[in-house]
């Protein structure tokens, strides 16, 4: 729904607006459901599995039953429901194999929460402990134990998702343009790598909290910190076989999600606990070290990449396997997969393209959705491969980049046709690669060389991105006035930090033409009240929700228009408005106030007509088909936001020690809606990003136990982590159908950064990096040519960790 | 599991010696706590009585005099060592190993007591102590041990402190007022991170002693080298002192490395 009006002529949209909510968070004073006690709340703690594989020979109960205060004790024996968003293969507590270190295997709700842990340490186990099979590569051999034996009998979504019963192969989605052998026979040079990155946890600041009560009538109350209601709801009725009417949602403040909190997680098992526990509250928070091995992480990566290249430079022909380690469960990573294999080749035109992209079950923690949504891993690799390739066929990387992008006319993997209004992917890229001023040091560089022995080094990395959602994917907009002529915009997306909500209020007030204080949108989210919304993932928010907030303004001024036009007695084709009044265009001081319309225009006599103004906008996503399973030919994308990065790095060539002198980031976002709002993103992406290419990543032992599930070992980046200057462009060509030209950009800034380290690192000091995260040490092995250093399954667990301690 | 203790909270030094001769090793001690509450968390300690030291008086605080030389007591902060000018001026050896530890909000918390007697091979303190020529005083009711820093460690997270002894003071020699050194950290983020490696280097009449964290079961000195040694026979004295091993953190090969690397490059930096 792009509006074609003038920069000039937009009051809020693109212009600087504060976050309504912001004073409330930074004071304290927001509320979260990590901060909620309700009358005759119950405290729920979890026993969790030591072992990643075992058989549960016997649960012993009665002492924590016995234990004063104990109000529930749950095994798996009486859970008979099995979960799942894609593949449903996950039970609610762990009835006959544990399948990963950190797995429930039992709960229990008491009066406090010391009652509650000392139930649990009560609690005795008798395992029967099984040889875990902890690499995915391990697990794609025929020899490997299988994670899900009955795999075949699991429900799945079958017009997306393909598992292979009798093997660890939760998914495989293929996909297959052209004719790749003819590609390759054509080719002057073919380069294959592979590429690998380890899991890693989201770490959102408010770990995952519900309170859920279950009352006897069979309604359900559902507080929880999540990212999508409507999919706690819909999952949480599908298994529980409830009608959805029964069931109700609240979503406060959220403390941060990164796709961490998208789905489903504790919210049944802390329900199966109330119910037992006679409809009390029951609340269960997560631990820091919970969060990384009881609830998902973010999926490893092997990707391995063919590529022919004519003797000009350009790609002929890309044949790419990726091999996800989904962990014990398939959660989101079948649907990663999916998205990422029909993302896999970048923003590039690839003539001939063959892909296969596994999700492979492992006895680890399991992977869900986590920013990017397979992108920042794949990129990795991609990015890294196009420099590498660069390197073999003797072309400037950044030429070798230009070269291939993706331009109008071309077809992506899945046979989409690229529009100038698609986006700018070049654009993006020059923007960086100038502000870094790649290719060359200035003056001031060398120089710095010089003083400090170190070398310096810039690399560029594309990236792109499109919401993976259904072809179908709904949301709507309710928008009610009230009296006093302000108004309240309801919507099922939700706030987890991003700032879309003060991008709607920016669209709903410039297509009302009101003043921005006489909108808001509601933060918390009620399933009961609220419109539907699919899922606040993706980065498809702001189009989606942003289209239906337009709508619902355009429907609450027809009504508005239609109630003034029989109180004033025109037509509404004769009708204006500002934020006050609506008027006859021709004689502006004959109106009706807004006040007047609000609840039902009454004339002088007391007779009224209209009632309560409301505006509804629903709007589903067009255009879009589900992918040929067979070929992966199809229109998946709502729309892609393209992307580059551009660093600046000073590497110490003897030690391998390095710092981000400067990052450049390019997107391009269609329209600003609101610029401090994307400059977040751009920054908080990018941090991130540069996180999980630095130095962040799951360490198990070769029992697969989980060492590093806290901020001893498993670091994350700090304010003093930033580089030296950064610097965030926008590129805007607008997208035909975002209101008023945007795309989203919420998880984009964190795709590439690590790759574009990687090339930084290799033009300062020619390290060959094709593993993430970068360490010092990998990077002085790179230099030094020695084998890199694979730890995330170590031989030598020794160290401070005290994974056991905390189970 | 939830630890259930008794927290003491002494307000004299003979009230202090009275419960640890009671409780001993069934009591731990409570200064900055940003070690004890996280082991005490983790199931690492379950103490019976915890007693805490901030209350006594004359445990706060460090002074300095021609015949005690820097003191440290109980519950001096790392931040209090930092902003003293006596330190920053004559020890700056021990600013730098300060300056390292944690973050500026857990070091206006951290004592520098805390740090040794949790003797972790990775303290950051116990390299400026040991290079410094650092004594522990520890008293009990049977009266005072006087040792050098270099005694003081035993293994990893053990000290030579007995159950109804505590760490009283630590007295940093006047003489070594003026000393030349720096300390190295290597670590995985530039916020705060606990230390891969650490070498701290001193100079001062005509000799060199270097400290080492995270690459033995305890903090090592290597001390009394000629200041005119050639660079790659001290590195090969700390490599000989060291034994750094592979864990979750980093290779035994790269802990290697890099104790030479700083080696070499601090000595440049302090014989310049």
């Amino acid at each position: 729904m792009l509006e074609k009006l003038k920069a000039e002529e937009l009051r809020y949209v693109g212009k600087e607006a504060r976050r309504s909510e912001a004073r409330d968070k930074l004071t304290g004073s927001a509320t979260y459901v990590s901060d909620m006690i309700l009358p005759g709340m119950l405290w729920a703690q979890v026993k969790k599995s030591p072992h990643a594989r075992a058989k549960i020979v016997k649960i012993d109960t009665s002492k924590a039953e016995a234990l004063y205060g104990v109000r529930a004790v749950l095994t798996g024996a009486e859970l008979n429901y099995r979960l799942g968003l894609y593949v449903v293969d996950k039970d609610i507590l762990a009835k006959t194999e544990v399948r990963h270190y950190g797995e429930a295997v039992a709960a229990v709700a008491a009066d406090t929460l010391a009652i509650a842990k000392k139930a649990v340490d009560l609690i005795e186990v008798e395992y029967e402990v099984l040889k875990p099979v902890l690499n995915h590569m391990d697990a794609m051999k025929a020899e490997a134990p299988l994670v899900h034996p009955d795999l075949g009998s699991y429900d799945f979504m079958k017009a997306a998702f393909t598992p292979q019963p009798g093997t660890n192969v939760a998914n495989l989605t293929k996909l297959r343009k052209g004719d790749v052998e003819a590609g390759f026979a054509e080719a002057q040079w073919i380069v294959e790598r592979e590429y690998t990155n380890p899991s890693v946890q989201h770490v959102p600041m408010e770990t995952h909290v519900a309170i859920v009560e279950w009352k006897p009538s069979d309604d359900i109350v559902i507080h929880t910190s999540a990212q999508s209601p409507f999919t706690v709801r819909n999952l949480f009725c599908y298994t529980f076989k409830l009608p959805l009417n029964k069931v109700r949602v609240l979503i406060p403040h959220v403390g941060g999600g990164f796709g961490g909190k998208a789905g489903i997680h504790i919210e049944p098992l802390v329900a199966c606990l109330s119910r037992k526990a006679g409809g009390r509250p029951v609340k269960f928070q997560a631990t820091r070290e919970e969060e990384f091995s009881l609830l998902p992480c973010r999926s490893a990566l092997t990707y391995r990449i063919k590529t022919g290249v004519s003797a000009e430079g350009k790609i002929l022909a890309q044949k790419m396997e990726m091999f996800w380690d989904a962990g014990a469960y398939a959660d989101y990573a079948v649907n990663v997969t999916r998205a990422s294999g029909y993302s896999a080749a970048g923003p590039y035109h690839i003539p001939a393209a063959w892909i296969d992209a596994y999700t492979v079950y492992t006895n680890k923690p399991y992977g869900t959705a986590y920013r990017g949504f397979g992108h920042v891993e794949f990129f990795w690799g991609l990015e890294r491969h196009m420099e590498l390739v660069a390197q073999a066929i003797g072309m400037d990387s950044l030429e070798f980049r230009r070269k291939n992008l993706l331009v109008p006319g071309n077809l992506t993997l899945t046979g989409e046709e690229i529009f100038e209004s698609s986006g700018n992917p070049r654009k993006c890229l020059d923007a960086v690669a100038k502000s870094i001023g790649y290719g060359s040091l200035t003056t001031e560089e060398k120089a710095r060389e010089k003083r400090t022995g170190r070398k310096i080094g810039k690399g560029v990395a594309t990236l792109h991105k499109a919401p993976a959602m259904p072809p179908f994917t709904a949301t709507a907009a309710i928008i009610k006035m009230n009296s006093d002529g302000t108004v309240n915009v309801n919507i099922g997306l939700t706030e987890i930090g991003q700032g879309s909500t003060i991008a709607f209020e920016q669209i709903v007030a410039e297509r009302l033409k009101f003043r921005l204080d006489q909108v808001k949108v509601t933060i918390e989210k009620d399933t009961d009240r609220d419109p539907y919304d699919w899922q606040t993932v993706a980065s498809k928010g702001l189009l989606l929700t942003g289209n239906a907030c337009i709508l619902a303004a355009d429907d609450l001024l027809a009504h508005a228009y239609e109630t003034s036009a029989q109180a004033l007695h025109c037509q509404v084709v004769d009708l204006d408005h500002d934020d006050k009044r609506v008027f006859l265009k021709h004689h502006p001081n004959h109106g009706v106030t807004f006040t007047s319309l609000a609840l039902g225009y009454a004339f002088p006599d007391g007779n009224a007509i209209g009632g309560p103004l409301i505006g509804v906008g629903r709007y589903v996503a067009q255009g879009l088909t589900n992918l040929d399973k067979e070929t992966g030919q199809g229109n998946p994308a709502l729309d892609w936001t393209f992307g580059a990065h551009g660093i600046v790095v000073e590497v110490d060539p003897a030690t391998g020690e390095f710092h981000v002198l400067k990052i450049s980031s390019a997107f391009d976002v269609g329209k600003v809606i609101n610029p401090e709002s994307v400059r977040g993103q751009c920054i908080g992406g990018m941090l991130q990003g540069l996180g999980t290419a630095l130095c962040e990543g799951y360490i198990y032992d070769e029992a697969g136990h989980l060492l590093n599930p806290s901020f001893t070992d498993n670091k994350i980046l700090t304010s003093r982590d930033l580089p030296d200057e950064i610097e965030c462009i926008v590129v805007e060509t607008p997208q035909l159908d975002g209101p008023f030209g945007a795309r989203g950009v919420g998880e984009h800034p964190m795709i590439s950064v690590a790759p574009a380290l990687g090339n930084a690192i290799q033009h300062a000091v020619e390290a060959e990096l094709t593993h993430m995260p970068i360490r010092a040490e990998d990077v002085w092995r790179g230099i030094r040519k020695h084998e890199p250093v694979d730890n995330w399954i170590t031989k030598t667990p020794t160290g401070s960790c005290k994974s056991n301690v905390l189970l | 599991m939830l630890q259930s203790f008794r927290y003491m909270a002494p307000r004299t030094r003979p009230e202090l010696l009275d419960l640890l001769a009671e409780y001993g090793s069934r009591a731990k001690l409570l200064a900055g706590g940003t070690d004890l509450l996280v082991t005490i968390r983790a199931g690492v300690h379950k103490p019976e009585v915890v007693i805490d030291l901030k209350k006594v008086e004359g445990f706060s605080g460090l002074s300095w005099s021609q015949t005690d030389g820097l003191v440290f007591r109980p519950t001096t902060t790392i931040n209090e060592v930092l902003q003293d000018a006596r330190v920053r001026k004559d020890y700056p050896l021990l600013a730098a190993c300060a300056h390292d530890l944690a973050s500026y909000q857990v070091r206006n918390r951290a004592t520098v007591i805390g740090n040794v007697v949790n003797a972790s091979p990775c303290s950051d303190m116990a390299p400026a102590l040991l290079c410094l020529g650092a004594t522990a005083v520890l008293s009990s009711k049977s009266g005072e041990r006087r040792v050098l820093f270099q005694d003081f460690f035993i293994g990893v997270k053990r000290t030579i402190l007995r159950p109804e002894e505590f760490l009283e003071r630590i007295e940093i020699p006047a003489a070594s007022a003026g000393v030349k050194g720096d300390y190295r950290k290597l670590k995985r983020i530039q916020g705060h991170d606990l230390g891969i490696v650490g070498v701290a280097v001193a100079l001062k009449g005509g000799k060199l002693n270097i400290a080492v964290s995270s690459a033995a079961p305890t903090p090592v000195l290597v001390q009394g080298l000629d200041a005119g040694i050639a660079v790659e026979a001290a590195v090969e004295a700390v490599a000989k002192a060291t034994s750094p091993i592979s864990d979750v953190r980093c290779t035994k090969e790269y802990r290697e490395f890099m104790i030479g690397t700083y080696v070499r490059r601090l000595l440049q930096e302090v014989r310049a």
